[in-house]
Formats: C-alpha cells, structure tokens, sequence
C-alpha cells in the first residue's frame, strides 16, 4: 500500500488537475444530482474506506443520480458511483471489486499519467469531461472514449483492485462477474458499439481480455464474502426508484438483459418482475404485451408487487378492450396508491370503462 | 478563438435565425390549432428547432413554450438528433396515434431527459383542451448540463390520429411562477379545428 | 485514439453547441451605447451601497507546445486573487463596500448562483448577441430580474447589491477551437488565445441585474496583477460609478 498521496504543488502539472477537481468536486457538492441521502452515503463511504483503508481520510464518496453503471474517482480523492452502478451490482463484493478498481487508478496516478500522454494527442479539456459533473451523459461517452486508460494500466488497477477487496476480506471471484454481467447488458443492444454504449467501457478498455486475469487473481485468492444479504437490506429503499429510471432509459433491449438476469438472480423479488414487464409494455412490439402482461402478472404472484403493477396490467387490458380486467387493475392501483401523480388520469379511465 | 471563425459563423447563421414578436390576439399554429394570446411572445426561428414552435419570455436558456400543431402517426417530437446520446443509433421519440395520455407524456419524458436530465411527473389528469377532452400534466426537470431546476405544465389532445400539445418550462425559482397564469390562460383559448 | 477520429456523430454535435456557443459570446463589434450595459433607471450605484462579492467562477488554461490546454492551478488561484482585489479596490474608489461570501454560505445559495448562470447565458446570447438573437418583448432594454429569490443573499450579508462573475480564458490558439468552446458550455476550458466571461451586478432588493458586461477577446492575460487589473478593468469597464 503506497504512503497515503499529499497534494502536489500548485505550480506543477498535477497541482493543476488537482485544484481543477477540487472546484468540480465543490459542484458535484451543490448539485441536485448529488444523491443526499447519509444512511446511503455512510454505507458506500464504509465499503470504500474497508478497501482504502489508510487512504480512506483522502477519499470523499459521492453517490450521483444517473441510470448508468460507471464509478471513478478524481486525482483529489473525489469518488463518483452512479445509481445506474448501484442498481447492476448483485451484492456489496461486487460494488467493492469497482470501487477497489479505481481506488488503483487512483494510487497509481494514472489519471495523471494519461493528462501527461494526452499532451501528445489534443483537446485536454475533454479529458477533464471524465471527471467533469455537469454536460451532457451522452457526450461524457463520445469524448470519454479518446482517453481510456491503457492496458497496462487497467491490469495494475485490476491487480491493486484485488488485492484491496481480498485484504477485506470480500470475494475476489465476485469482480470478473461484475464485467461479464455489463457485457452481456450491453450485448444485447442492436448495432452496439462496446466503446459508446457505457461510459465505464468508454474510459476502461475491454474487459473481455481482462475477465482471464481477474479469474486468475480469483483463483489465487479463493474464498471470502459476499455480503449479498447486507446490500440488499441497504439498497431495498431505494430499488424501485433505480428500476423506474432504468425503464426510463429507453434502451429497452439492454433493459430486457439486465431485468432478465437480475430476475434469475432474485426470482423472489416482484419489483424486477414489475421493472421488465414495464420495459416491454413501453416498447410494445410484437408480441411484448404478452410478455409485460406474463411479467406482471408473475410480480403479483411474487407477493409484495409495487402499486404500478396494477397501473401496468391495467393498461394492457385496456388496450386489448378486456373492460372487465382492466376495471380490476385499475382498481387495485388506486386503493394501493391514491395519491400517485396519475390518479386522476386512471380515474377518468376507469369511468370511461363503466360499470 | 479565431475572430474570424465567429464573424463566418455569424455571417452564416444570419440569414436563418430570427427572433420574431408573436403579437396579442388570434394566433394560428399550423393547420388546426389556434390560440388567444393576452400579450406578445418572443418566437424563435432557426433551422433544426424540431417541429414544435418554440417560444419564449426570457430567452432559450431560461423558459420555453413549446406549440406542437398536427403531430402525425410515427412523427418525432423533436429536431433529427445528430449528437448520438451513448450509443450507434439516437433513439428517436416519435409519436403514435394509439398512444393514451399516459403514453404520451412518456414520450415527452423521454425527449426531455435525452441529455440527462431529470425528471418528475407530479400530476397528470383529464382536462379539456382545444376544445375536446384531452389532458394536463404537471413535472419538474432537472436540467443535466447546468444543473437548473425547472418546474413545466403541459395540454395535450389527439384529434383525428394528429397530437395537439402546449409545453411550458421555466426556472422553479422566480421565473415559472410570472407567466405560469398566462401560460394557462393561453393554453385555455387553444382550439383545434374539426375536433 | 486521437481526436481526428472523433466520429462523424461527435464533430457534428460538437460543432453544432460550438455555433451555438459562439452565438452565445458571439462578439458585437466595439463596445456598443452605455445603456446596454445598464437596466433602465440605474446608473450610478447608491452612496455607501455594500456590493457582495458572489465567488468568481475563473479558470485559467495554458496550452503547452502540443497544444494540449492544461489546468494552471497557480494562474487560476492568482487570477481569483487578482480579480477579487480588483473588485475591492474599485468599490474602494467608488466609495461602496465589497463583501464576500464564505464558501458555506455559497453552498447554502448555490441554486441561486445556479440560476443566475443560466440567465447570464440568456443576457449574453439575446441582448449582447447578434441583433437577429434579440428579444422582441424586452424591447432593446437590459430588462432581466431574478426576483425576490436574492433576499436570501441579502438576509446572509446584509449587501445591497450582488456581483457575479464567470470568466474562462486560455493561452494558445488551436485547431481544437470548437471542441474547447463546447467545454466551455461544460465549464472545462475554452478556445486558445482568448478570454471568454460576464460580469453581472444585482440589486438585492428587486433581483433586477443593472448592470452586465460581457468579455469576448483575444487578449489579454490574467495570471500577472497588472496584466490582471487590465482585463478585469475591460470587464469592469463602464461598472457603474458610486453617488458623490
């Protein structure tokens, strides 16, 4: 483990980067996009604090609302971790092998070391977009990808990554997992390009070559926990606003890939259900009213099946004029909550369904 | 920067952008729809705008008044998009004529966090529009890229498979609340013809 | 990977918010009539008027010989410290008190300086823009409030009036010119060679800006105190006087 890193020199190439950080981090403070919840904070500040260990007092976590999996950490310690990363990662290992992932960039200052081999090339201050918090998510992913770090780099932060998460104690086999399950999602977006199509892949080179290396780390390193339970108990709060966002995105096919895999994961938790059913309703193709209605209707079963289920299957049968099937749902929508923002709107649907 | 790459730039744009006075009184959007304005209005022409007509009070990066007139069967609601957001294809918003009021406020969910942002439907609800039953929502959008955020309402009605909409956004602080009453009195005179 | 192989998506976005940035700044010719400068009503600030100090948003680049921009800490520290004086001494001439605001308090008012971001951008594109930018309805007039909002300001520090200031500047020019402008939007860098920033005074009491000035050149250099005094002296130039 390095000494822990003191602030370079105002003057120097670094200093610069450094205080430049310093006054995005002071934004990202301000901003509306900072996710302000302490008890969320305090638990993603712990997991990184258990992996950084020393370095921990130079570490400031940011938890930052935007559906898309990405974490880094600027030269100044400031941590970002999107809702999108929270909601993907199956357990508290999984979110640690990330964080362990950049807490090595951060050690082994490569982000300095590619400002210094940006030189070469141009437009430095899209490099600084990485860091940035403001502009547009879908150019963070364009310009993002002119600075990814080098393989080089990614194998010694994938090498500190391990060791940190193993010396916590957490289960290194967890980490490749992680990429392999981004992969897929995005695997499955028509016409994808790996480079575009995730800021994380944007930054951080392929992970299909580095899966072989975490695997080996794993193999070195066998056991370890998984604290899947924990995480679970922790983000429960906010799982349903995480799965709304995602079925915002309108990305229905990399949707559909995540929601799958994440029902295969948890077959008992309706929301996931409730979260996919609401993706194919939205794309509504083909045969996806049949499948948002499959979906839904096995989230009721599930027990325990957010309020919008009943707004879900409610709508279907309406489209399909199965009156009385869709009177019932609506039904159930309103007595489970009166108060949601469309009330009125499946009110007047439900008069105009009649008796 | 280069002086003269910004008098090029200006001398190009020139001749494409205005900024013309929208006057009080019987005001025609497109084809079918018309509204009763109780004072002027500041309307924005510029090539790539989208098929809304774009209005505003205090100018483009404060509030907008967005006028859709006639939105046809796959229309999109917005300008071609030729910054693609993370991804190969842009994903295009484009209007259906089956979609249901619900339906449709998602689509201008999803046009309005493109680029990020945030954002929060706090009512939606029946109301008469353009002279038809059509419906109201109410939202807050936090804009991405600098981080304001704005309270919007919108009307909407479809009318023989065509979509009928009044979109306004502005500041949540101070800048929504001053033409919120005039934004509603003129969504009210709307009418669409052959309802 | 280099730039030249931004894809064809990237270079057209990026030159459209580049137009869109540079009509933002985009430069009127010599500095036009005093009034534009000014709300109507306004010219000269109240004796013994308290101005706060808002904290300046000021980065400094430097562009190495690669033409690669990179952050100048110690510029962009010096050039703060330097605008900040030369606001205190011009309030000094002028016969008012400067304040500033401490970092806490700029956090709890941080939706406010949000907002008037957002309308400086509006002052910048639509009434010191090319005329075909301007709006109708404000009929010429320096006419922008942001309402009662400020009197939280005003509660925090008793000021009557609020200054803020947003400047970008950098030093080189560079064929990467669009692509630092559209940063520019992000509040990362800006074009080489140039100075690109606002200066906007508000009365605490009505939220109304009387007074902006806006910055768009190719000179000018803020990382030494007297090079510094001129440019903010360009931005403050025509800064209303204090009563006698």
């Amino acid at each position: 483990m390095p000494a822990r890193l003191t602030r370079p020199e105002l003057s120097t190439d670094e200093g610069g980067l450094w205080s430049l950080m310093d006054r995005q981090e002071t934004q990202l403070r301000r901003s509306p996009f900072a996710v302000r919840d302490p008890q969320l904070n305090e638990y993603v500040q712990g997991i990184t604090c258990r992996l950084a260990r020393e370095h921990c007092a130079d570490i400031r976590v940011y938890v930052v609302h935007t559906p898309l999996f990405n974490a880094n950490m600027a030269p100044n310690g400031m941590m970002q971790v999107w809702t999108g990363l929270m909601l993907r990662v199956e357990n508290e290992a999984q979110l640690a092998a990330v964080l362990g992932h950049e807490i090595g960039h951060y050690l082994a200052r490569h982000s300095v070391e590619r400002m210094r081999d940006v030189k070469s090339r141009a437009a430095f201050g899209q490099f600084m977009g990485l860091f940035g918090v403001a502009g547009a998510v879908g150019q963070l992913a364009v310009i993002a990808s002119l600075f990814a770090y080098s393989r080089d780099q990614e194998r010694e932060a994938d090498a500190i990554g391990a060791t940190l998460m193993q010396q916590a104690g957490y289960d290194t086999a967890e980490a490749s997992k992680v990429w392999g399950n981004l992969l897929l999602e995005i695997q499955a977006r028509p016409g994808y390009d790996e480079g575009r199509s995730s800021p994380m892949f944007a930054t951080h080179p392929s992970p299909t070559e580095r899966q072989e290396t975490l695997k080996l780390l794993a193999e070195l390193n066998p056991g370890g926990r998984t604290d899947e339970q924990t995480w679970q108990a922790k983000t429960a709060p906010f799982m349903l606003n995480w799965l709304k966002d995602e079925t915002k995105r309108g990305q229905h096919e990399e949707s559909v890939a995540l929601l799958t895999r994440m029902i295969g994961h948890a077959p008992e938790r309706a929301e996931f259900r409730f979260a996919r059913g609401e993706v194919y309703r939205l794309r509504g193709s083909g045969s996806d009213a049949d499948a948002a209605l499959a979906d839904y209707q096995s989230a009721v079963k599930a027990g325990n099946a957010p309020a919008e289920t009943y707004r879900g299957l409610g709508i279907v049968y309406r489209q399909r004029s199965d009156a009385a099937a869709a009177r019932e749902n609506f039904q159930r929508y309103l007595e489970a909550a009166p108060q949601a923002p469309d009330s009125a709107m499946i009110k007047s649907y439900l008069e105009e369904l009649g008796p | 920067m280069k002086i003269i790459v910004v008098v090029a730039l200006l001398l190009a744009l020139a001749g494409c952008v205005s900024v013309t006075k929208v006057d009080s009184g019987d005001r025609p959007v497109g084809d079918r729809l018309t509204v009763n304005l109780d004072g002027p209005w500041n309307q924005i022409n510029a090539p790539n705008l989208g098929p809304a007509q774009t209005w505003t009070m205090e100018g483009l990066p404060v509030d907008q008044l967005l006028l859709y007139s006639g939105i046809k069967n796959e229309q999109a609601i917005h300008a071609e998009r030729v910054g693609a957001a993370s991804g190969a294809t842009p994903k295009v918003f484009a209007f259906r004529s089956t979609m249901q009021p619900d339906e449709i406020v998602t689509l201008f969910e999803g046009m309005l966090t493109r680029d990020g942002s945030r954002f929060e439907l706090v009512k939606l609800e029946p109301a008469p529009f353009g002279g038809g039953k059509g419906f109201r929502f109410d939202y807050t959008l936090t804009r991405k890229i600098d981080n304001v955020q704005l309270t919007g309402l919108g009307y909407g009605i479809v009318s023989k498979g065509e979509l009928f909409a009044i979109l306004y956004q502005a500041p949540k602080l101070a800048f929504f609340a001053r033409q919120s009453a005039r934004v509603e009195q003129l969504c009210r005179s709307a009418r669409v013809k052959n309802i | 990977m280099g730039v030249g192989s931004l894809t064809r998506f990237a270079r057209a976005s990026v030159a459209l918010a580049a137009t869109a940035i540079i009509l933002l700044f985009a430069f009127a010719g010599p500095a036009g009539a005093q009034t534009k400068n000014l709300a109507d009503g306004f010219s000269l600030l109240p004796k013994n008027a308290k101005v706060v100090i808002m904290p300046t948003d000021i980065e400094l680049f430097s562009i190495s010989a690669g033409g690669i921009p990179e952050p100048k800490a110690d510029w962009t520290e010096a050039a703060t410290r330097h605008f900040k004086a030369a606001l205190i001494e011009k309030k000094k001439s002028l016969g008012a008190t400067a304040l500033e605001l401490s970092d806490r308090d700029a956090d709890e008012v941080a939706e406010i300086n949000t907002l008037h971001a957002a309308i400086a951008r509006s002052v910048s594109l639509h009434h010191f823009g090319p005329s075909y930018f301007h709006l109708p309805t404000k009929a010429g007039k320096l006419d922008w409030s942001l309402g009662e909002t400020v009197r939280v300001i005003k509660d925090k520090t008793g000021a009557d009036y609020a200054l803020f200031s947003w400047i970008r500047d950098s030093y080189a020019s560079g064929e990467r010119v669009a692509t630092m402008i559209v940063l520019a939007l992000f509040g990362v860098g800006v074009p080489g060679g140039s100075q690109v920033g606002y200066a906007s005074l508000v009365d605490l009491n009505t939220g109304q800006i009387v007074w902006f000035n806006r910055l768009l050149r190719a000179g000018g250099d803020l990382r030494e105190a007297d090079k510094a005094a001129e440019t903010l002296n360009t931005l403050l130039d025509k800064f209303p006087s204090a009563q006698q």
